[in-house]
């Protein structure tokens, strides 16, 4: 048995099945992100595709121009050939820090680097919600952007309980308030914050990260040093390449138009560092095979784990890989060959995951291609399955022995029915060959039920200023066209732009912000209304040239506990927009 | 086909034989699709290529199971890639799946379908994703007059089955099944139609080993209980 299936089938014979967790949470994502998806330019993938294919065609070309603009935004560049090297690394770049706030990275997770930082003494906190749920639980996160998603909320109630957290209920409301004050106490005293990077973009050196909680947001605005963590392979060419990827990443990942924030990280305040470590790892070695170099496409948006049969069945945990899921099947014998060769079987082929991809990667192809690479180098190995195919390719090869062995291969295949063990994971017998049919089945038990009408709201607003106000409300803004004279309004910014289809707003401000932002109650922001665009895509005029920006999309959430949307994580909460 | 369910390919010559068409039967060969999905891409070859051979001279060729038909279009020509032989992908467009074939055969219309009674219909993987036949498939059923057509919720879903994914990994793809068949339950219909019969043996199995009955039937063999002559 392989490692996946040993796994699997410990978690499947559990009496809480991976499934009645997963299952109805991954559906209703995969609905609504189709939904989601659909409300961005038909040719929305395509684009998020040319611009990661543009980034891996041109990689050391944008690296060099990544190093002279960040340069001169402030940002120190580093490029790390090993995990242990970037651990090393950013353990030198914290210095003697006792206390560091960790947001999500897969490129962490994939390194090892809180363990790394423990072990030398240091407390680290994971601040993602979720994040911290799993760190306490200590298997690592089970999906890419929910990492608790196998949890329900009871589970998560008695991990929170373990840590000490004082949780009344099991709500997700209590449980994700529980976490976020726990994050909020840390984050009073931080000497460092480290972020992973949804891209970098070298026309003007600015880091992208999407999030939804906030936490992101102190972690590069709070600590005296950021240091941001990624591949190599997330540099994108141009402002306009990374607003592709972040239309279609949100609905894809989490169906949302886009996360509550999306950065765009330039120069940092006065008296804070700023690091950008990007991670090789084999990453070169992956973009040199062609059969494989487009897995490193991806943008980490986890729909193809939403989408998979064999993921939902068996949870994420039992990939025992940082990378689960279809991405993970490809991803994680290419990074480490010699530990996860059995993962290109943990798939049906069905190829939903290449379906749902927002940048079209054909993950079931490559699982193919992978199986068959493992069958050509290693010829040591499978020396069983070897065998069987080199039978049974000279028996099909022969049509008349398998005409003749037909009537031999029923009889054995009854016969074999009284050797086979059935078990209750597997009660299959061998298939009965039939040729009596039951008609009476053909009388159903019941009336087939009425399918539930499909409610369509078919509100068409006739402006993008009408459709930014409706999205904008969604998104949790308030809306006002009249000035008022709030005592509470702490903070108060005037918009570059507005995006309608997601009713976001555009925040552009040569000094960093951030910070004030995120200490801020009530926010009022001050939009023009000449200043909308349609898509996210339309907006690479009104995000800046080299500032700090944020395009922000109602108040920070979380729905890291069963998916269930929890208001009110980090920073301010009450923010209204004055349209003029 | 021939081994696990004989009675439909007599069930699809029946069917092809009512739009006028005259069939041979090509028997005992195979696609290659096994050993193929396994990553033993040589044994595969070498059986598919006989199966190409023995075809070679036939227009049409007309099989009847999605999964199959998919691996002689779009994983054939892959296969082959390196032979750099174009008359293989050449070839290959002269495979029709049994049910797209029959929709869109220009006597079909002439063909009355007839029965009385509740079916529930799983969409293969296969014939969905790689070769978009749902909707001739669906509405091929849809000729049936009387016939009460149920559609699961999640029929885009896979049963699996997934070929030696199944031997390799039971519990997982029995679990996967099981949630199908949880749906096949709920629609109230007994009989469960399919294009690809590896789908459904999978599925009778497990429904058999946890006692339930469940009758699968493949859209050949129903065309052909509906056929009204």
């Amino acid at each position: 048995m392989t490692n996946f299936q040993i796994r699997a089938k410990e978690k499947i014979g559990h009496q809480a099945q991976p499934a009645a967790t997963l299952k109805p949470i991954v559906r209703n994502l995969v609905k609504d992100s189709r939904a989601m998806l659909a409300k961005r330019p038909d040719d929305a993938k395509l684009r998020a595709r040319e611009a990661r294919q543009y980034a891996l065609d041109h990689l050391e070309e944008l690296h060099e121009q990544v190093k002279q603009t960040c340069k001169k935004n402030g940002i120190h560049y580093h490029r790390t050939s090993t995990a242990e090297e970037a651990c090393q690394l950013i353990s030198k770049l914290s210095g003697d820090a006792r206390r560091i706030a960790k947001s999500k990275s897969m490129v962490a997770e994939e390194i090892g680097l809180t363990n790394y930082l423990r072990n030398e003494n240091r407390e680290v906190l994971e601040t993602d919600i979720g994040e911290y749920i799993v760190d306490i639980e200590g298997q690592g996160p089970s999906h890419i952007t929910a990492p608790a998603i196998h949890l329900n909320r009871q589970g998560i109630q008695k991990l929170l309980d373990q840590a000490g957290l004082e949780v009344v209920d099991d709500e997700p409301l209590t449980l994700s308030h529980a976490v976020r004050d726990t994050v909020a106490d840390f984050f009073k005293n931080t000497e460092v914050g480290i972020t992973g990077a949804n891209a970098i973009i070298a026309s003007s050196g600015r880091i992208m990260i999407v999030e939804n909680e906030g936490n992101v947001a102190f972690g590069f605005s709070k600590p005296p040093i950021h240091i941001a963590v990624t591949g190599i392979e997330k540099v994108v060419a141009t402002e306009k390449d990374a607003l592709a990827i972040a239309q279609v990443l949100a609905p894809s990942a989490t169906a949302q138009p886009l996360t509550a924030y999306t950065h765009f990280i330039s120069t940092p305040a006065k008296n804070q560092e700023r690091h950008l470590v990007f991670v090789d790892a084999g990453r070169s070695e992956i973009l040199k095979d062609e059969r494989y170099r487009e897995i490193l496409l991806c943008i980490r948006c986890g729909a193809c784990m939403n989408a998979c049969p064999v993921y939902t069945a068996a949870n994420g945990l039992s990939y025992g890989s940082p990378y689960m899921g279809p991405i993970g099947a490809v991803l994680s014998p290419l990074l480490w060959p010699d530990r996860y060769k059995d993962l290109p079987e943990a798939s049906s082929l069905c190829g939903r995951c290449s379906e749902v991809c927002p940048v079209n990667i054909p993950l079931h192809d490559m699982l193919l291609t992978l199986r068959a690479d493992a069958i050509d180098k290693a010829v040591t190995d499978k020396t069983v399955e070897r065998l069987t195919w080199l039978m049974w390719s000279h028996i099909f090869s022969r049509p008349r022995i398998v005409l003749m062995g037909t009537w031999v291969a029923q009889k054995t295949l009854q016969l074999t029915k009284y050797l086979r063990k059935q078990t209750s994971l597997d009660p299959r017998g061998i298939p009965p060959i039939k040729n009596q049919r039951n008609i009476d089945m053909l009388i159903p038990l019941f009336e087939a039920n009425a399918m539930p009408a499909t409610e369509e709201i078919n509100f068409k607003p006739d402006s993008l200023l009408q459709l930014f106000e409706q999205q904008a409300g969604e998104a949790g803004f308030k809306i006002e066209n009249e000035p008022t004279d709030s005592l509470k309004t702490t903070f108060t910014v005037t918009a570059k732009g507005a995006i309608a289809i997601t009713g976001s707003v555009i925040l552009v401000e040569k000094e960093p912000f951030m910070k004030q932002l995120m200490e801020a109650s009530d926010v009022k922001i001050i939009l023009d209304k000449k200043n909308i665009v349609e898509f996210p895509s339309d907006a690479d005029g009104l995000i800046g040239i080299n500032e700090n920006t944020l395009i922000m999309t109602g108040a920070s959430r979380t729905a890291d506990i069963e998916k269930k949307i929890v208001r009110g994580i980090h920073g301010p909460q009450n923010i209204s927009i004055l349209m003029k | 086909m021939t081994i696990l369910r004989p009675k439909d390919v007599s069930s699809s010559r029946r069917v092809l034989e009512a739009l006028g068409e005259s069939v041979d039967e090509i028997k005992g060969f195979c696609c290659g699709q096994p050993a193929y999905n396994s990553g033993f891409r040589k044994e595969a070859r070498l059986v598919g290529r006989k199966m190409l051979q023995a075809t070679r001279n036939y227009e049409t060729v007309v099989i009847p199971s999605g999964s199959c038909t998919s691996m002689i279009r779009t994983g054939m020509p892959k296969l082959f890639i390196e032979s750099q032989d174009v008359s293989i992908e050449q070839q290959t467009k002269n495979f029709w799946d049994f049910g797209e074939f029959v929709n869109s055969h220009h006597q079909i219309n002439q063909i009355q379908f007839k029965m009385t009674g509740s079916i529930v219909y799983h969409d293969s993987c296969h014939g969905r994703r790689e070769l978009g036949l749902t909707p001739n498939l669906v509405n091929l059923i849809q000729r049936i007059e009387g016939l009460d057509l149920r559609r699961l919720p999640h029929e885009e879903e896979c049963c699996g089955f997934g070929g030696s994914f199944t031997v390799k990994q039971p519990e997982v793809s029995v679990a996967i099944a099981r949630a199908k068949l949880e749906e096949v339950e709920q629609s109230g219909a007994r009989i469960l139609v399919s294009e690809d019969l590896s789908c459904l043996t999978h599925l009778q199995a497990t429904a058999e080993g946890d006692g339930h009955t469940l009758e699968t039937w493949t859209i050949a063999e129903l065309l052909d209980r509906a056929l009204n002559d």
